[in-house]
């Protein structure tokens, strides 16, 4: 037997209950745009009579009503970690590509006013002289162009210094912002275990501390580990940065200067211990170029500097100068072994052009111009300084070009699983106005479903054993 | 599956973002004018641009070698033709010497005296310079290739040479002692005996007579000699410019953009970018909340 009043009570619960869920809709209404908002769900449940029947029960079993104290975060942890590993190889790629891109840059190929045009000008020079080596006009301007190329090698090479101090100081910056993020992960877990403790919904927080956890997926490949109460561990290369409530930090280390690449190559380590870590995402792609891609093409332009100083010395030096003396080098270095950064015309004297290939005869110089013919022939060379340049810039456009692939079809995949996560946890304004209008009608019968019990009440009380009046 | 209004959002924006960048592709290309703007545009592409850019210099540096060479050779067969014309006289003068026997006195004093004066003029025409160097000079850094006294001051030494392509060099000087007999026998030293001789021992003008024809002979060589490298030059000039209009050609072929296939592109492109941003407009636009009262 129920009591009279039961109905009025169960009731009354439907009222707070769609309340409550009108509440959660209008929330998810109002972040349907929000960044990494998950939408939340209000758990219902009927309030049961007593569920064990007993011999003094007085229970009709119907239950009292409806229970909404449970709102859940929608929230797919395995495409949430999928999207962590694909966000963390985009962001490598699209830092590769624009590594790639810039490099491109450095070296303006092809065009009028690349290395390529240069060297060209200075073989024509070397004809010219072939053609009037009486003229020191001629030989002036060899030297010019010669200069003017060795200008454009160094302009390239600074352009590739230039961007490596660039990724180097970014990278500084990345993972002092990584710092900051960890420890306001830590922040935000201690938040969220305490909430969860004294039984308070901590929705919003870890909504909060997801978006932060992605950001670290990007820029340095983060994933994560679930603990208990709605706490999660942070981990970069196998290495915990945030356990539970505390952070750790991470550092660079490693030279600041694109020469000492090689010796002491720049890399990150943990804060303290100064272990290397193994990252991913936006950290390994400033890393790979920091690393690998600039030095080499770093590199690439020392061997065209070595190169053409070599072809062209050699074959300076077998010649005769316009007083009949025999060649000197042509090229070397400012300071130290030859580079593309300290190469340099040695000879300023256009007198002192070896053109000639004949020794002089009986002290009287040939006005011969052999060896500036030669000299001019050395850009048919198959294995020479144009050939060499023309195959690293033919590699380093199709590395470019494969870069710039990988970078699109990465980026398809990781819209397709960032539009899955939002799919699951986003939120379908469609679906939230069904849900309002169900909970409004549900709202409206309960009221009705008072009213009707009161009227009830109204017979029983005011109506009963009245008869005849 | 579930979808949402974020979800289409995302992946309407890949989209359209894809179709955008398109239609900047073709935009860039026309404004540039050009189809390779950097390497990873086209690997090979670039590969090929620079090699015609390379080869395109060297064609236009072998065009001035060309016009250089011309100069040369034009210069040298006309002053050999000059020079001809001048040794025809003096062997004139010397038949007229020789064949008026004894005429002593003023007359043949006045074929001494041409002679002699034409001798200067040979003298001067084997000592014209271009650009400095004299024409039979060899290799000497000197301005003359025969003194006063007519001995050859020049420097015998590797053959000037032009190169007319990336194979071939074409010789464009003319050695003095060649082509005016070697020394103490060349033709000023012919004229020189003549003038004297024709005074005091017309007996010998025979002998000089025979020298001279014999001077004038590898004169003349010379001349066809030079006559036939200037044909060589002009071929080698024609193919020069051929070849520099292929190189040319190439060069658009690789670098340059189609214009209609472009225009015709970038149309279809944008008519595609259109329909993808009404298509997107009338899929984001509707929820339930259109129709609901």
């Amino acid at each position: 037997m129920s009591s009279t009043f039961s109905g009025l009570n169960a009731a009354t619960t439907s009222l707070w209950a769609q309340r409550k869920a009108l509440d959660v809709t209008g929330q998810n209404i109002s972040n349907v745009n929000t960044e990494g908002y998950s939408r939340q769900r209000v758990d219902l449940a009927a309030m049961g009579g007593s569920v064990v029947p007993a011999f003094f029960s007085t229970s009709p079993g119907i239950g009292n009503g409806v229970n909404a104290d449970d709102v859940t975060r929608i929230r797919d942890a395995f495409l949430e970690s999928r999207g962590h590993t694909e966000h963390a190889n985009s962001a490598r790629l699209t830092v590769e590509n624009e590594t790639y891109t810039q490099v491109e840059e450095a070296f303006r190929e092809p065009g009028d006013t690349g290395i390529q045009n240069l060297l060209s000008d200075m073989w024509s020079g070397w004809e010219d002289v072939a053609n009037q080596p009486q003229d020191e006009a001629a030989r002036g301007q060899v030297l010019k162009r010669l200069e003017t190329l060795v200008g454009g090698i160094h302009f390239s090479q600074d352009a590739l210094g230039a961007q490596w101090t660039q990724s180097r100081e970014s990278l500084d910056v990345l993972v002092s912002d990584v710092n900051a993020a960890a420890a306001n992960i830590a922040d935000l877990n201690k938040a969220i275990l305490r909430a969860n403790q004294s039984g308070l919904p901590a929705n919003d927080l870890s909504d909060q501390r997801d978006v932060l956890v992605m950001k670290l997926a990007d820029q340095v490949g983060a994933t994560v580990r679930h603990g208990d109460d709605g706490v999660v561990d942070v981990i970069v290369g196998g290495m915990t940065l945030v356990a539970g409530s505390t952070a750790g930090s991470l550092a660079t280390a490693g030279t600041t200067s694109v020469d000492g690449v090689t010796a002491d190559p720049p890399r990150i380590v943990t804060g303290s211990g100064g272990y290397t870590v193994r990252v991913g995402g936006t950290a390994e792609g400033q890393l790979n170029s920091l690393n690998t891609i600039i030095p080499n093409y770093r590199k690439a332009m020392d061997d065209t500097a070595v190169s053409l100083a070599n072809a062209l010395n050699a074959a300076h030096v077998s010649g005769y100068d316009l007083n009949g003396a025999a060649g000197t080098p042509l090229l070397g270095s400012s300071s130290g072994p030859i580079t593309a950064a300290s190469l340099t015309v040695l000879i300023s004297d256009p007198r002192l052009i070896a053109a000639s290939s004949v020794a002089p005869t009986a002290g009287v110089p040939a006005l011969d111009h052999g060896n500036a013919d030669a000299i001019a022939q050395l850009r048919q060379s198959t294995t020479g300084t144009d050939a060499n340049y023309r195959k690293m810039i033919v590699e380093l456009g199709v590395q470019s070009a494969v870069a710039g692939r990988n970078l699109d079809i990465q980026s398809v995949i990781s819209t397709q699983v960032d539009s899955a996560r939002e799919s699951v946890a986003g939120v379908n304004i469609d679906e939230e106005m069904t849900n309002m209008l169900s909970y409004q009608h549900a709202y409206a019968a309960a009221g009705r479903l008072i009213t009707a019990i009161d009227e009830t009440l109204d017979k029983l009380i005011n109506g009963t054993g009245r008869v005849g009046l | 599956m579930r979808i949402t209004q974020r979800a289409v959002a995302l992946t309407s924006l890949q989209g359209l973002n894809r179709n955008l960048d398109a239609v900047g592709r073709y935009q860039r290309q026309l404004t540039s004018g050009r189809l390779i703007n950097a390497p990873s545009d086209s690997p090979t592409g670039t590969n090929r641009a620079m090699q015609t850019r390379s080869d395109q210099a060297a064609v236009a540096q072998q065009a001035r070698n060309i016009g250089d060479a011309k100069s040369w050779l034009d210069q040298t067969d006309s002053t050999l033709q000059e020079m001809l014309d001048t040794a025809r006289r003096v062997r004139d003068l010397t038949v007229q010497g020789a064949s008026t026997g004894s005429n002593s006195g003023p007359s043949a004093q006045a074929i001494a005296t041409e002679v002699s004066s034409l001798r200067e003029g040979l003298l001067s025409l084997a000592n014209r310079q271009i650009g400095g160097r004299p024409l039979f000079g060899g290799v000497t850094p000197g301005p003359q290739a025969y003194d006063a006294s007519g001995t050859y001051v020049g420097l015998a030494g590797p053959p000037v040479t032009r190169r007319v392509s990336d194979t071939e060099v074409v010789r464009v000087d003319t050695s003095g002692p060649v082509a005016f007999g070697p020394a103490g026998a060349d033709i000023f030293a012919i004229a020189d005996s003549i003038a004297t001789d024709v005074v005091g021992n017309p007996a010998a003008l025979q002998t000089h007579l025979t020298d001279l024809d014999n001077v004038m002979k590898s004169m003349q060589t010379a001349l066809a000699d030079v006559g036939a490298r200037a044909a060589r030059v002009e071929r080698e000039e024609q193919a020069n410019s051929d070849r520099s209009l292929t190189l040319s050609s190439r060069l658009a072929e690789t670098e340059n953009i189609d214009l209609p296939n472009t225009i015709m592109r970038l149309q279809m492109q944008q008519t595609g970018y259109e329909a993808a941003l009404n298509a997107t407009a009338k899929a984001l636009q509707p929820t339930l909340l259109d129709y609901l009262r």
